[in-house]
């Protein structure tokens, strides 16, 4: 063997799936051969049977003028006309010591109708029991014998048999005896053949309603609806009475249709069980229906002998595809899906197949039995396995719900976790991103205005300066310093409120040097307020106002300045605050500024310098400098920008 | 006039009494009040050294920085107030700042000096005071303010009870925030200018914690103290 183990391990993989897929094939036929099995088994347990003393089976049968001895169970040999009476005379002993008890005729089989006499009066007639008229039912009739009929020793007993299509005329072994030896086995019989299928055929109609339910609910699964037709077709099958004994009702039509139940409910099913396996159903395949519905027809319009021709022609057949096909399917499904809802319909399915060929066998007299007719009990096996197939569907449903509920709780918890985790791990960048803007702000604010008083401070003590020009710039410093620190206090975008204190610190500064400062505020309020107003913006506008006053000061020799706040436009767009500084100073021209230092009066380095503050914020700066002094006017824009500008 | 301030001022000259450890700064505080001419001004440059000048005198005014050497001017400024109440109060901060003078406000002073302010105008604090004007800087009334309405205690900074203000010392506050002198808001409120600065003095006294009971109020309210 030069085998690789890479060419090896795929074959035997495949050889492990297909012995995989045998296996279960096999399981499920043997699993469906059991089936039969125990149906067999079931089929040949005997039936509730009176003691055999009180047995008749020689009978002599007059049928149409003719007399031959018969042997109980009988089948009828030829088909006769539907008119013709089969008189079975049959006689027996009655001791005279059994003259004080209660005596019955029992007849546990027959087909399709019988008429009881004793000593040529009639005590029965089946054809009465609407139960007792269905063939398929297997119903027994006992019936108590009067007692002034009885004479001690030999009485006549005379069966009259009605055979009435599709199913040949029978008639089982009779016993005559004692009431109490003759009714247990009757009780027996009757609880089989008659108590169950009523049960069965409630539970039926429960099936049907819930069916219909369902599929009220849910329309866009078929499956239910079909099912819920079928259902409905046996329950009215089951109660309707049957033609026997409505012979010229309105019944008889409907009776006549009811013939079709079988091939229609079975092509139900079939459909059903296409539709619950989740599998496409051919177009075709509604073909099913069509015999169902050609016996129909022709039992509403043609008669009752072509009715019986053609039901047995098609009936049988139909039941029979659908079967097979229903357990070809379901085989298919428990095996390739290992569907266990699909074995159980194919259980199921068997035993109708079953039950259905031994019925077939003993109709068409192959197997010589009773005529115990078990296929229609049978499919309350089928009923059973829908109930389970359907509940079992339901739970499943339901417990995926719950685990879906439980996975979406699970999975939303996880989001959160990680949605939180993620908004904690932003919010701790976001701060970060503030404190570092907030670090490089004041950074740049202590540089533009501490930092370079400080250094002056400096340069000035080396050189020897007088105290005076230190201590004032000294003071320049700590001025800033205090504007930096109030600049940085929250103000909720009142700029009157950042104005305050600088009237107060500029009052100060000017005191020193002797000159007033006029404060006017125009109007009540001052200014608009700016929710989006910073502290760059307010360091900004509060510098530019400080370079305004120091050129006042310092170059203009004025004897006052004016500081005038107001807001300026009508509309509430168009409002603007307003920040004006004057003084009466001798004024500058404005060429001064141009080349910064050239003469000798040096007051342009801080014109520059205001306006490019002014842009930063967005404001518009007017200098209006003459002979009769210098207006400083600041416009504030109607919003200040959000991002600062870098460099500057 | 009580016997003690009498005597402790001789000749009508306000007796002061200065503390700071800074030496320059001691220096040129003490030159600016001498200058004047009204003040009689003894200097101390410790916690101990205070307590001892206090002992010694009850000055008219007692002038502290926060920070000394052995202790915090603070603790001065209560043990002041509760020994000689009528002694005013300042305390002498670098940049006016809510931090030194909210928290010297509400341990007892009533006032505030800056360090580096002119030499007149040191000495007009000092006269104002005495007057029972107290100064008070915008930045410290729209801190204030803005305590009233309930923003968020700044940590560091002692906590502030402004429930005992009137409507109308809220009012003159926002008009010493946004930068208006006395007259203008005597005139905008219906006041005479006089009042205003006393009103002022009124404030600080309501943002005391002095007594023994508003103490523990404060501190129940804070929820140091459980009942």
């Amino acid at each position: 063997m030069t085998d690789t183990p890479a060419t090896k391990e795929p074959r035997t993989a495949d050889i492990a799936s297909w012995t995989a897929r045998w296996g279960y094939w096999a399981g499920y036929i043997t699993l469906q051969a059991l089936t039969v099995l125990a149906c067999i088994s079931v089929l040949r347990l005997p039936l509730p049977d009176p003691a055999a003393a009180y047995l008749l089976t020689d009978a002599v049968l007059e049928t149409g003028g003719t007399r031959q001895p018969v042997r109980l169970p009988y089948l009828l040999t030829s088909d006769p006309a539907p008119d013709t009476p089969q008189d079975f005379a049959l006689s027996f002993d009655r001791p005279a010591s059994e003259r004080h008890t209660a005596w019955s005729v029992l007849v546990p089989r027959f087909i399709r109708g019988i008429e009881i006499a004793v000593d040529g009066t009639v005590i029965l007639d089946s054809r009465r029991n609407p139960a007792a008229s269905r063939p398929d039912r297997n119903i027994p009739e006992i019936a108590v014998i009067p007692a002034t009929l009885l004479r001690d020793g030999p009485n006549a007993l005379t069966i009259r048999l009605y055979a009435v299509g599709p199913l040949t005329g029978f008639l089982d072994q009779v016993y005559v005896g004692p009431d109490r030896a003759l009714r247990p086995a009757y009780d027996g019989r009757m609880l089989l053949f008659g108590t169950l299928p009523v049960v069965f055929s409630a539970w039926q109609a429960i099936l049907t309603v819930l069916l219909g339910v369902m599929w009220l609910k849910r329309r866009h699964e078929p499956a239910y609806g079909v099912l819920a037709i079928a259902m409905a077709l046996g329950v009215v099958q089951a109660f309707v009475p049957p033609a026997l004994v409505v012979q010229q009702s309105g019944f008889a039509r409907l009776n006549a249709v009811l013939i079709s139940s079988a091939p229609l409910e079975a092509a139900c099913v079939l459909v059903f069980v296409i539709a619950f396996l989740g599998l496409k159903f051919p177009r075709w395949g509604w073909a099913i229906f069509a015999p169902g519905f050609l016996v129909a027809i022709i039992g509403l319009f043609g008669g009752a002998a072509m009715v019986r021709s053609t039901f047995l022609l098609l009936g049988p057949p139909t039941v029979f595809a659908s079967l097979l096909t229903i357990c070809a399917i379901v085989g298919w499904a428990a095996v390739t899906r290992r569907d266990g809802v699909a074995a159980l319909f194919g259980c199921a399915t068997t035993v109708l197949i079953t039950f259905g060929i031994n019925d077939m066998l003993s109709a068409l007299d192959i197997v010589v039995d009773r005529r115990i007719q078990v296929a229609r009990m049978s499919y309350s096996v089928m009923l059973v396995a829908i109930g389970i197939g359907l509940t079992w569907r339901f739970a499943k449903a339901l417990n995926e719900v719950d685990s879906f509920a439980g996975r979406m709780v699970s999975l939303v918890r996880e989001t959160e976790d990680k949605l939180r985790a993620s908004l904690a791990l932003e919010e701790e960048r976001a701060r970060a991103a503030a404190l570092a803007t907030e670090r490089n702000r004041l950074m740049r604010d202590l540089h533009d205005g501490l930092g370079g008083q400080l250094v002056s401070i400096v340069a000035l003590s080396e050189r020897g300066a007088e105290g005076g020009r230190i201590g004032e710039a000294a003071r320049a410093a700590l001025k800033d310093l205090r504007l930096v620190i109030d600049a940085m206090d929250d103000i909720d975008g009142d700029l009157m409120l950042a104005l305050g204190a600088w009237r107060e610190r500029t009052a100060t500064q000017l005191r020193s040097h002797g000159l007033p400062l006029e404060w006017h505020v125009r109007t009540p309020q001052g200014m608009p307020v700016h929710p989006e107003l910073r502290p760059w913006h307010v360091i900004q506008v509060l510098r530019l106002l400080d370079e305004a006053v120091t050129n006042a000061v310092k170059h203009s020799g004025a004897g006052k300045i004016a500081v005038t706040i107001e807001t300026i436009g009508d509309t509430a767009e168009g409002r603007r605050g307003r920040i004006t500084v004057e003084d009466n100073g001798r004024g500058f021209a404005m060429s001064d500024f141009v080349q910064p230092g050239a003469g000798a009066p040096k007051p342009g380095r801080g014109v520059p310098n205001m306006h490019k503050r002014a842009a930063r914020c967005g404001a518009t700066l007017v200098i209006d400098s003459g002979p009769g002094g210098t207006t400083v006017r600041l416009d504030l824009p109607r919003e200040f920008p959000g991002v600062e500008p870098s460099g500057g | 006039m009580k016997p003690e301030q009498a005597e402790a001022g001789t000749g009508g000259a306000i007796a002061v009494l200065l503390v700071e450890d800074d030496a320059p700064t001691c220096g040129r505080l003490r030159d600016a009040l001498v200058g004047a001419g009204d003040f009689e001004v003894a200097t101390a440059a410790t916690l101990a050294e205070a307590r001892a000048a206090l002992k010694a005198r009850r000055p008219r005014v007692l002038l502290t920085d926060l920070q000394l050497p052995d202790g915090h001017g603070s603790t001065l400024i209560r043990e002041t107030r509760q020994s000689s109440p009528d002694t005013e109060i300042m305390v002498i901060s670098i940049l006016g700042d809510e931090e030194s003078v909210i928290s010297a406000i509400t341990v007892g002073a009533t006032g505030y000096l800056l360090k580096d302010a002119f030499p007149t105008d040191i000495a007009a604090t000092v006269r104002e005071l005495v007057a029972g004007h107290s100064p008070i800087s915008a930045s410290i009334a729209r801190f204030i303010v803005r305590r009233t309405q309930g923003v968020a205690e700044r940590p560091g900074i002692a906590p502030l009870n402004t429930a005992k203000l009137t409507p109308r010392e809220i009012d003159i506050l926002w008009g010493i925030a946004k930068g208006f002198s006395y007259a203008e808001i005597a005139g905008h409120l219906g006041l005479s200018r006089q009042t205003v600065p006393g009103h002022i003095k009124s404030i600080y006294r309501k943002l005391e914690v002095s007594t023994r009971g508003e103490a523990v109020f404060e501190a129940l309210q804070q929820g140091l103290i459980r009942l």
